[in-house]
């Protein structure tokens, strides 16, 4: 009885310093951008004394972070939408369609899985140009969307293949296609599935520095990341707006997911109850 | 109004897999047939083949002599029953109903004309807007046979829609499906492992092993006269009591069992050079007490085990160096470990060669 008491209180400590360490950043982060700099410097992780609400006016006022919020949202959204179709997709041929060769196939899309896209830059940027991508939103979307391609597959295919092959077998006697099989009963079973990887691309997406800056020369198309450091460029020292400026940025990422948390929750344990 | 037919059907699945071996069959319109059979014989392949669902490596089915070898289920016209149920676990007891007819372009109204009657028949009327998962075992079964009905088509295929049910709704099911059979009189195919459900079901009931069918005949053909000693022993419950013997003739053919002699009074074979057989007798076949009986053959033995099951009791003794299941009306008195005389009805014998398996013998009191 005490030994279980014990360790269940080991594992409560394991868990507030996990989460510790992921919650003492973030909320020093949105605290930072109600400080003054010498505040920041002498209390940097306590509420502020005084709370100064003019750097976030601030961030606000200068309207460039709505280009960048919306370059980032355009991006991001097309990259969700795109993987989520492609995937769905692949992942349902391979797992309702045994064609020769299928296996090699498969693997094929596994092996974009264990690549990192920070080594592949320069085939990547040659690549970008002579498909004229270059300085494009499209150029940053289509990388990213080959790039979660093979994880969502995995994920897709499995959770695919957890259904039982007799609903394909009724639907199929009910005059179903492979296509409607696909709209009317695979797409609506999925829901958990797709909200956790489209959860995973989204955030992958909107923190996403390095293609962007392959790919985007032009202001005008910058996501919030290649922003924030123009921005940092120009306000290098002051800390507190930087902070203001990271706290709005990441705000819908973290929106998008508590929306879509009830899913994955449901998602990761979907299969293991009978129902 | 549909026939079907098999003509020499094989199916082989990848990696060799011998899974069904010529099968032949002709359904007649309006049939109820049952496919019954052990474990992995090949009932569902060969229902899905039917289906649609499943590939025919040869042979040829017919669907009201139209060769369906190439058409995909729905342009079958048949409609299939799970075992599993395979409802759709998102849509509604209604959606899950209506699927089918909305695949098919009918318009709202349409399908509400055709789902109301089907949901009445099956009493599902309240529990129209419930999800699957809502619902009991039963009552997903009888969306399923709503799923099926609600297209009306010319062919019913039942995979053991009845064996993820208890023991009494399973009964009050398998009523229903009698009943509805009745009403609706459409051909049916009707899978199970149940000889039960099978006995009681059926117009006729086909009999598989390891791919290929040892018997067709009605209920009672099947049970009195068994073609084979597969089917004899596959057959009833508790099991036929099988016994070696050697045949011989005198005046007439008979059998020695424990020392004494068991005359064929029926017509034997008489192609059959094999002298050496095996005697079958059902558990029901042997009596102890002459009650009804004309002339019976008379056999003293020790009765070892006894079980009271209800209304009859089973008893096991032995003859010669075979041991024996009894059954008899719980009625009667007896003990274990006494000595009893049984007897044997000589108008319920069973032969069976050796060498064949096949049914060698035929008594002159067959019950049709
Ligand atoms: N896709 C497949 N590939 C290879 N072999 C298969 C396949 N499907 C079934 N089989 C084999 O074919 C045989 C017959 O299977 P089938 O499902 O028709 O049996 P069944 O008579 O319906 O048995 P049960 O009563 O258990 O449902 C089995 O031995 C099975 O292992
Ligand atoms: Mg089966």
């Amino acid at each position: 009885m005490f030994a279980m008491r014990k360790i269940r209180w080991g594992k409560y400590i394991f868990l507030m310093l996990v989460a510790g360490f992921v919650l003492v950043p973030m909320f020093a982060t949105v605290l930072g951008g109600f400080k003054s700099l010498g505040e920041l410097r002498t209390n940097p992780f306590g509420l502020p004394d005084v709370w100064e609400f003019e750097y976030y006016a601030q961030v606000f006022a200068d309207g460039s972070i709505w280009l960048l919020m919306k370059n980032s949202l355009i991006i991001a959204f097309f990259s969700v939408l795109l993987t989520l179709i492609i995937g769905t997709m692949t992942a349902f041929t391979f797992s309702h369609i045994k064609f020769a060769g299928y296996k090699y196939i498969y693997n094929y899309f596994l092996i974009g899985m264990m690549f990192p896209a920070a080594a592949a830059i320069l085939p990547l940027f040659l690549k970008i140009r002579d498909l004229g991508l270059l300085d494009s939103l499209s150029g940053v979307v289509i990388p990213q969307v080959a790039f979660g391609l093979g994880f969502s597959i995995l994920l897709f295919r499995s959770f695919f293949e957890q259904l039982p092959s007799e609903l394909f077998d009724a639907a199929r006697v009910d005059g179903c296609s492979y296509i409607k099989f696909y709209w009317h009963v695979i797409l609506p079973l999925s829901t958990p599935i797709l909200a956790t990887v489209g959860v995973f691309v989204l955030v992958a997406s909107w923190n996403n520095y390095l293609l962007p800056l392959l790919v985007l020369n032009t202001e005008q198309q910058y996501p919030w990341t290649l922003g924030i450091m123009q921005y940092r460029g120009e306000y290098g020292i002051e800390w507190n707006r930087i902070l203001a400026y990271v706290t709005v940025t990441i705000t819908p990422a973290i929106v998008f997911f508590l929306f879509a948390q009830k899913y994955i929750v449901e998602g990761l344990t979907g299969g293991a109850v009978k129902g | 109004m549909a026939s079907v037919e098999f003509k020499h059907i094989e199916k082989i699945y990848p990696g060799n897999v011998h899974t069904v071996k010529d099968f032949n069959l002709k359904i007649n319109d309006g049939e109820f047939i049952v496919f019954l059979g052990p474990s992995g014989c090949g009932k569902s392949t060969t229902l899905r083949m039917l289906a649609g669902l499943e590939d025919i490596s040869g042979g040829e089915i017919l669907i009201n002599n139209k060769v369906v070898n190439d058409l995909e289920p729905i342009e079958r016209d048949i409609a299939m029953v799970f075992q599993s149920y395979a409802l759709y676990p998102h849509m509604s007891v209604y959606q899950n109903i209506a699927f089918a007819l909305k695949l098919a372009g009918l318009s709202k109204s349409e399908i509400e004309e055709k789902v109301r009657p089907v949901a009445d028949m099956l009493q599902l009327t309240p529990l129209l807007d419930r999800k699957p998962r809502a619902l009991s075992g039963g009552q997903r079964q009888r969306v399923a046979m709503g799923r099926a009905m609600v297209r009306t088509p010319e062919v019913f295929l039942f995979d053991e829609p009845l064996s993820n049910l208890d023991a009494k709704l399973r009964n009050s099911m398998r009523t229903e499906i009698k009943t509805l059979h009745k009403k609706i009189k459409k051909t049916t195919i009707y899978v199970t492992h149940d000889q039960v459900e099978a006995m009681t079901l059926a117009d006729r009931i086909v009999i598989l092993r390891d791919g290929k069918v040892e018997q067709v005949g009605t209920p009672r053909e099947i049970y009195h006269s068994p073609a084979n000693k597969f089917v004899a022993g596959f057959i009833g419950s508790p099991a036929m009591n099988f016994i070696p013997v050697e045949l011989a003739k005198d005046e007439g053919w008979h059998v020695d069992i424990a020392g004494q002699k068991l005359n064929l009074l029926g017509d034997v074979d008489d192609n059959q050079t094999d002298t050496k057989a095996t005697l079958g007798i059902r558990p029901c076949d042997i009596h102890i007490t002459p009650d009804l009986l004309t002339n019976p053959l008379v056999i003293k033995g020790t009765v070892e085990n006894l079980e009271l099951l209800g209304s009859t009791i089973q008893l096991t003794s032995r003859l010669g160096d075979s041991q024996i299941t009894v059954e008899a009306p719980s009625s009667h008195m007896v003990n274990e470990d006494e000595v009893t005389n049984f007897y044997i009805d000589e108008s319920r014998l069973h032969l069976f060669s050796d060498q064949t398996g096949l049914s060698m013998y035929k008594p002159n009191a067959v019950l049709e």
